[in-house]
């Protein structure tokens, strides 16, 4: 049969059971951890069924034990220290970078602010595997947290819980407010155990916050007092106090100077309280049977006491997290990684793609009346991204399509190559997220149009305006892996 | 009195009292697409059929509803759970009554609908009415001619003479009649790669919604493939297996047809994608294979046609259908 010769290629196999290694690894204030993991891919629909490809398990593979994150100075993260710490630790794992298939690399904290932070995390990522996505944002930290300490997976259980997060490492500490599962709010505050250091039992250094926090309340503090200072003591009970008004949401003038970015933002009263972060480690002691690499030699300790004897903290229900000082890693390497819809259209030779912005566009259940508009969105998605024409790409989400018959399909593929030819790039590659089950047809009427460009079109995926995405290289069961990083606050 | 009087005032009862109930019946999601899972008109030929439509006499109904259990506030004493800190836990939660929305939301099934004394409320009841009523109109309608002529698909028949023997005899149904060998042997091209073939099967209704989408989003998806059709068809009152007769006929590497599902309460117009490498006399059921539930309210007609082509490709790949199909992919 001539003409034919190509008709095996990109056939995928739906019932194959397939995994992929996920790598997580977590660059904190204090600390650095790292974790791989190991998912299973398997078609969940029936046999009658279009497939629907899930990950059915997650199996921890290697957890390394809880480095010291290595600084050059005070502002400099030293790269080197930490590339050594990755090299050593895949080879403990008995992992190649070229094995790891997804996964992401987080900054948190402090580490977030140093100046060759951002430098550092795309370099990581390059280096650390092929997909390994670079994040970092204290809302996001928040909400990776939540997912690793159980507390997501836990709102889930009982409907009516409203679960906090508090995730508390040694710069920052990051609260995700979860219900049902839905994010209902974040907020990040100068709480940690980093904030004040000591050196034989003196003060060494105290954090500007800090410093500022002591002055507004009348308290001096500087390096040589001594550890037992009253100053130091008055600091994590201000502290825990502060916490316990944030998730109350009352939000004190004097409490401003402990805010990092936005106010409380959840809508509904916290109710149960959960702790995860090095610093719950100070109170729950999972791994009091791991050698700890070192005494930390700071607040850490006491804030732990601090927010432990807090009367306003005993008001909230309390809960146990399921990991303790390494819920971010956990959430990092095993809770960020979705899975496409199975029937997709995409260009394999342009895959991974790394750090995609997302443009919304919202069809309000018209497709006249959302096409007569769409030629603006490109615009507008032009002007948020690309506004200096440099070729910035972004992927367009097309969210609330009504019911879309073939014909419709075609007219909006067509208008699709419209729009995507006036971008100031026009030959760069059509990435489309459809959130309902339209990604293989509007990709195929792309293809039957014979446009010019790759076409990547995914669907199953829920984003919005400022998410950023990556789409990893397809697998064998025709699926891609995609990260979504949400930095933006999410509604729902 | 006139039929479909009785129809339209049944509806708008029911139509009323899902509105005073807040919807509770017809509760969606804001963020799934909104679709009417089956048509709420009337359909078909109301008046000549209804002393038909219950061939086997009076139809009887078993409430599913009144069945589920009613809760039950049984007193337990449980020792309270305490954490490290020899803090209680949260106590039981209030009892929640839109427990069951989380689930209403995940399924179509008629869940929580609660009751009248020992039989269910007149809306619930209408509604299973109504539902029963789409599923009966879905057998016994009748595909419109417009639709196959505009896709250009010429008709023949199958053995069966009316839709009573096509319920009473399946065997008939996966024949073709004398006539349509003739008309088939004429018309379509021999040994082709791929022959769609379509049938109104047990649903009119599944043809009529999903045909023109799925198909011609099928068609595009073989020439992207570039892969060989032939000439297409409707078999009326056909079977699944009447493909064997056309493999016979035809000589086709793979046989598709698109047939319309046996309705039931949830979606009358539900389509099925039966697939096989080369349907020929005495191939076993094993080796066919069905991708279901195409329909508005399942996989999008659109999006099933292409990923049909997929399917297609790799049958065509492996020289294997069903479970034949599954062994050589290993």
């Amino acid at each position: 049969m001539e003409g034919n010769s190509e008709r095996g290629v990109g056939v995928s196999n739906f019932n194959k059971h397939e995994t992929i290694i996920s790598a997580g690894i977590d660059i904190g204030t204090s600390t650095t951890k790292l974790i791989i993991s190991r998912f299973s891919l398997r078609n969940v629909a029936g046999a009658a069924h279009v497939p629907r490809i899930e990950i059915t398990d997650k199996e921890i593979l290697y957890k390394s034990p809880v480095f010291r994150t290595p600084l050059q100075d005070a502002v400099t993260i030293n790269v080197a220290g930490v590339q050594e710490i990755i090299r050593s630790e895949y080879e403990k794992a008995g992992i190649q970078p070229s094995q790891i298939e997804t996964g992401a690399v987080i900054i948190t904290g402090e580490t977030a602010t140093k100046r060759n932070a951002s430098e550092m995390l795309h370099q990581l990522s390059d280096e650390a595997g092929d997909f390994l996505v670079a994040t970092a944002g204290p809302d996001l930290e928040g909400i990776i947290a939540a997912k690793g300490s159980g507390s997501y997976e836990e709102s889930g259980k009982k409907s009516s819980r409203v679960i906090a997060n508090i995730d508390i490492g040694g710069g920052t500490a990051n609260i995700a407010v979860y219900q049902n599962k839905q994010l209902l709010g974040t907020c990040t505050m100068h709480i940690g155990g980093r904030l004040i250091e000591f050196a034989q039992g003196k003060v060494r250094t105290i954090s500007p916050p800090v410093e500022q926090l002591l002055k507004d309340q009348g308290y001096s503090l500087q390096a040589g007092d001594p550890q037992s200072a009253a100053a130091v003591k008055f600091v994590t009970v201000y502290m825990a106090e502060a916490m316990a008004r944030i998730l109350k949401k009352e939000v004190h003038a004097q409490d401003q100077v402990l805010l990092l970015g936005h106010e409380p933002n959840w809508a509904k009263p916290v109710d149960t309280i959960v702790f995860s972060g090095g610093i719950s480690e100070c109170m729950y002691r999972h791994s009091s049977d791991e050698e700890q690499a070192a005494q930390y030699d700071d607040i850490g300790i006491q804030l732990a006491d601090a927010l432990l004897n807090n009367r306003s903290l005993q008001q909230f229900t309390w809960q146990e997290p399921v990991e303790t000082v390494r819920a971010t890693v956990l959430g990092a390497g095993t809770q960020t990684t979705e899975i496409s819809g199975a029937t997709i259209q995409v260009a394999p030779h342009e895959l991974p793609l790394k750090n995609i912005p997302i443009y919304q566009y919202d069809f309000e259940a018209d497709l006249a009346a959302g096409l007569s508009n769409f030629e603006k969105a490109i615009e507008q998605a032009v002007a948020l991204y690309d506004s200096a024409k440099e070729g910035q790409n972004f992927a367009l989400y097309l969210s609330n399509l009504p019911y879309l018959g073939f014909r419709d399909v075609q007219t909006l593929a067509k208008a699709i190559v419209q729009i995507m030819d006036q971008r100031p790039r026009p030959e760069q590659p059509i990435i489309l997220v459809i959130q309902s089950d339209h990604a293989k047809v509007l990709g195929q009427t792309l293809a039957a149009l014979q446009v010019k460009q790759s076409v990547i079109c995914i669907d199953q995926i829920n984003v919005e305006t400022g998410d950023y995405i990556d789409i990893g290289k397809i697998l064998a069961s025709g699926v891609v892996p995609v990260v979504v990083k949400t930095l933006t606050f999410h509604t729902t | 009195m006139n039929e479909e009087l009785i129809q339209q005032i049944t509806k708008m009862v029911v139509e009323k009292l899902e509105a005073a109930n807040g919807g509770q019946t017809a509760q969606q999601p804001a963020d799934e697409q909104k679709v009417q899972l089956f048509s709420q008109q009337p359909a078909g030929h109301l008046a000549a059929e209804t002393p038909q439509a219950s061939p086997s006499g009076a139809v009887t109904f078993h409430s599913t509803t009144g069945e589920a259990k009613p809760q039950r506030n049984i007193a337990t004493v449980k020792p309270k759970p305490t954490t490290a800190f020899g803090k209680p836990k949260a106590e039981a939660e209030q009892p929640k009554e839109d427990h069951l929305a989380e689930y209403r939301k995940k399924t179509p099934a008629r869940i929580g609908v609660g009751r009248a004394g020992s039989r269910p409320k007149t809306d619930t009841w209408l509604k299973f009415r109504l539902d029963h009523a789409a599923a009966v109109d879905a057998v016994f309608g009748e595909v419109p001619d417009n639709l196959l002529e505009g896709l250009g698909l010429f008709q023949v028949q199958s053995k069966v003479a009316d839709k009573e023997e096509y319920i009473r005899r399946p065997d008939l149904g996966r024949k073709l009649s004398d006539e349509a060998k003739t008309t088939i042997q004429e018309r379509c091209k021999k040994s082709p790669v791929v022959q769609i073939v379509a049938s109104n099967g047990l649903s009119a209704k599944a043809i009529e919604e999903n045909l023109e989408d799925v198909y011609l989003s099928l068609q595009q998806s073989l020439n992207n493939l570039n892969i060989e059709m032939g000439t297409t068809f409707y078999v009326d009152k056909g079977r699944v297996a009447v493909m064997d007769d056309i493999g016979e006929l035809l000589k086709p590497d793979v046989v598709v047809m698109l047939i319309g599902e046996r309705p039931g309460l949830v979606s009358a117009e539900s389509l099925s994608a039966y697939l096989c490498y080369q349907p020929r006399h005495g191939t076993i059921e094993a080796d066919r294979m069905v991708i279901s539930n195409i329909h508005k309210g399942g996989i999008p007609p659109v999006e099933a046609g292409a990923f049909l082509g997929t399917v297609i490709q790799k049958i065509l790949k492996y020289e294997a259908s069903g479970v034949k199909l599954v062994q050589k992919e290993g």
